[in-house]
């Protein structure tokens, strides 16, 4: 009976994230999925596994356990089957589940404020998104090393079995795979040997050392961005951060998003006195003697801090890991509050009711959302791989996408992955798009209106609406339409060199596509209109390959109508570049311009005969 | 701790046993259903043998024979998209058409007659086996939507027999209207 009570207490809190988050273990995939999901098929185009696997990627991040590896290894053996994956992120999640519960049956001295901390963990709204997007699972991972770490340190503590040290220092090292926000642990030890366990104090000192040699290596080879969304604000702002991640950590205010509407107030209110028991209590406590309290509320601060300062990029799920503290918090006060007076058990259970009352609603329609995402990005794959297959050798324009399948599929090119080069949006689909240029040019996707024409004229493309589960194919409508709203004649402002599509655009010199790319020898030229206003620039973007900087930097020229618009030095060997010029404002209204572009050496590889300069992508006037 | 340890080995027993349920290596492909395919729009004249043209032989035409064309029952019926104008100056149906000699044989005479959409139109009697040509004027007002039933009806046609088990009308290589 005994054992059989021991088997509930642990699976307790991994059934209440199973009933709350069961869409999440059948969501598929999209966003930035497919971007670590390309990465098997970049490895086969000869990218090297070091770089895959540690090179600083997405804003500057290097993850190579929770992101890169993993993704690797299951794609490898699972494609595109999204439920290993996802068993993978609830497994992990149950084990942090059983942590937090071990955690805070130790922490607390109460085997009631474990299971309830664990359960109020796995509730709050935070949760749903890493709950529901495997790209997330950096957080579910980082937080199994922050959690095992911790759980280690706590039973070195209580032991001082040096075997807890050793494990603890393991998972603090190996978590540095998983997250930045590892680096935060040893202030986590720190924190809490100082308020509970003051002879250990000095001990954990050693963890910063790790940290802090991980942060000079990661700055140097991953510096921080130093414009967009992920730019850093170190002002005053992270107070307002702090205070929005605060009210999305207790769930009130984010009521509506469960299609919940309350007045305004009604959310302040809750929130304030939720906020007045969660600092109120640990501060009592630690007024009384009991200084571990306290530390709760310190561990939601040092792992909230590093994402302070990004202030124009607030995201919930950064809140996985520092609401374990107000868990652990909230499962202790209300243990403790079935030791005390009446009084306090009402109260108790009134501002539990609260935030489970809040939280519950959230947390499930944000994993509906997540799920409903998902499930949108497979039937635009699955109508695509259809159209491929009916239409072989011909390129698909999307017309009708949502700006949310644009973002959450189109623009990490999901379509490579079912073997699809060429998906393209019909002029006229990007209007109803969301812009976020930092993160992507939605006019980059879009096929010039006259390429339009003459690819649908002669065959080359079909266009399909993009409906709610499938695709339809329009193409006679919308060539109908496209002939009167459009000319064949307009010239494009942007040449994809890679595509077919655009060959009329490519002056005489350059080579056959290869892949997505062209070489050019080393003088070629492309046709393009002139910009539409002042200001505008050339951008040009390519790779260089290493034979062409192995001795010196190469040097480039780029010119527009005769005119030098600018001149640069290649060095990256085997990278992308990408260039940019102000076009002069003599062009600008032309309907015809010729860019040309030289370089100063070219190489030629074994038999291959050619004088080779430069691969490009996108040639393109903004 | 023994009790964590429990737990890891469920929890490794449930990894291993869910992984190879799901242990398929999966890949998006086309399902027949993902897509809406753009149905190819009507003809006015409707050759029978034209695989593109089956979609409107809606009813009482046999398999294609020969590649050039198909025998008919008793009843048969085509949908055909009218030619532009014929809604306000009419269309003329064609029907182009033979009778084998031993069917005539058989049959003495066949008569046809013909309905566009609810208007009937005059039947024709034919007493010579080999090559025909059934043609009436439609008046517009049969010819308003843009695609329109017609229904060809014989008087006399071969039941299924030994020799042959289907029922033979006539032998049909072209249907359709024409512009007035």
């Amino acid at each position: 009976m005994k054992r059989a009570w021991n088997a509930v207490y642990w699976t307790v809190p991994s059934l209440v994230c199973l009933a709350i988050y069961w869409l999440g273990l059948k969501s598929w995939f999209y966003q930035d999925d497919f971007a670590w999901l390309s990465l098997n098929r970049s490895l086969q185009e000869g990218a090297r596994v070091w770089t895959l696997l540690f090179g600083p990627q997405a804003q500057g991040t290097i993850r190579p356990l929770s992101e890169r590896a993993f993704f690797m290894l299951f794609e490898g053996i699972f494609g595109l089957n999204a439920l290993p994956f996802r068993v993978a992120v609830f497994l992990t999640q149950f084990a942090n589940l059983v942590l937090v519960c071990a955690i805070g049956r130790h922490l607390c001295r109460s085997r009631a404020a474990g299971l309830l901390a664990a359960v109020l963990w796995t509730v709050n709204s935070a949760l749903a998104t890493v709950m529901s997007w495997t790209s997330a699972y950096n957080q579910v991972l980082c937080a199994f090393f922050i959690l095992l770490s911790f759980w280690c340190l706590l039973r070195y503590i209580e032991t001082e079995k040096r075997i807890y040290n050793l494990l603890q220092w393991t998972s603090f090292l190996v978590g540095f795979g998983a997250l930045e926000m590892n680096v935060v642990y040893p202030a986590i030890a720190a924190g809490y040997t100082l308020l509970g366990a003051r002879k250990h104090f000095r001990r954990t000192l050693w963890l910063f050392v790790p940290s802090a040699a991980y942060t000079a290596v990661h700055w140097h080879f991953a510096p921080s961005p130093t414009s967009g969304p992920y730019r850093m604000h170190p002002d005053l702002s992270v107070v307002t951060t702090l205070w929005q991640y605060w009210q999305w950590a207790l769930s009130p205010v984010r009521l509506e998003k469960a299609g919940i509407l309350l007045p305004s107030w009604l959310l302040l209110s809750a929130t304030i006195l939720l906020t007045v028991a969660l600092i109120g209590y640990p501060v009592v406590q630690f007024l009384r003697g009991r200084r571990v309290y306290l530390f709760c509320l310190l561990w939601f601060v040092i792992l909230i801090a590093p994402v302070l300062p990004l202030r124009d990029h607030l995201s919930d799920y950064y809140l996985t890991m520092p609401v374990i503290g107000l868990a652990l918090l909230g499962g202790w006060a209300l243990a403790d509050s079935w030791k005390s007076r009446w009084q306090w058990k009402v109260a108790a259970v009134v501002l539990a009711a609260i935030y489970l009352g809040c939280s519950v609603p959230v947390a499930r329609a944000a994993s509906r959302w997540h799920y409903n995402r998902s499930k949108a990005a497979r039937a635009l794959m699955e109508g695509l791989a259809r159209a491929a297959e009916l239409h072989p050798g011909q390129r698909i324009l999307l017309t009708g996408l949502s700006s949310e399948s644009f973002w959450s599929a189109v623009v990490d090119k999901a379509y490579l992955l079912v073997g699809i080069r060429e998906v393209y949006l019909a002029p006229g689909a990007e209007d109803v798009i969301e812009r976020h240029d930092d993160v992507a040019r939605v006019s980059d996707f879009v096929l010039p209106p006259a390429v339009t024409l003459s690819a649908l004229r002669n065959g080359w493309a079909v266009v399909y609406a993009v409906e709610e589960g499938r695709l339809r194919n329009v193409t006679s409508a919308y060539h109908a339409e496209a002939r009167v709203r459009f000319s064949e004649s307009q010239q494009p402002l942007r040449v994809d060199v890679g595509s077919p599509l655009f060959a009329d655009q490519l002056g005489p010199t350059w080579y056959p596509i290869e892949g997505a790319f062209r070489w050019m020898p080393k003088h070629a030229t492309v046709a393009l209109r002139g910009p539409d206003a002042p200001g505008s620039q050339i951008h040009l973007r390519g790779w260089c390959p290493a034979q062409q900087v192995v001795t010196k930097p190469l040097g480039i020229a780029v010119s527009v109508d005769g005119i030098v618009v600018g001149r640069a030095r290649l060095s990256k060997p085997d990278g992308v570049f990408d260039l940019t010029f102000p076009m002069p404002g003599s062009v600008v209204g032309k309907a015809r311009i010729e860019v040309a572009i030289e370089v100063e050496r070219t190489f030629a590889v074994g038999v291959d005969a050619r004088s080779l300069g430069l691969a490009f992508g996108t040639i393109a006037v903004r | 701790m023994p009790r964590l340890k429990q737990f890891v080995y469920c929890a490794l027993i449930l990894v291993v046993l869910v992984s190879a349920a799901s242990c398929r290596k999966s890949q998006i492909t086309g399902q027949a259903d993902a897509t809406i395919e753009e149905k190819p729009p009507l003809l006015t004249m409707v050759r029978v043998a034209d695989p593109k043209a089956s979609a409107q032989l809606v009813k009482g035409f046999h398999a294609v024979e020969g590649n050039n064309w198909r025998w008919t029952m008793g009843r048969f019926s085509v949908l055909l998209s009218p030619p532009p104008g014929s809604g306000d100056s009419g269309a003329r149906l064609v029907l182009r058409f033979s009778i084998p000699e031993p069917v005539l044989k058989a049959l003495t005479t066949v008569r046809l007659s013909a309905k566009v959409g609810d208007v009937p139109l005059p039947a024709q009697e034919y007493r010579t086996a080999g090559e025909q040509v059934y043609t009436r004027d439609v008046p517009p007002q049969a010819l308003a939507k843009s695609i329109v039933p017609v229904d060809f009806v014989l008087d006399k046609f071969m039941p299924p027999g030994k020799v042959d088990q289907r029922e033979l009308g006539v032998v049909v290589t072209v249907v359709g209207l024409e512009p007035r």
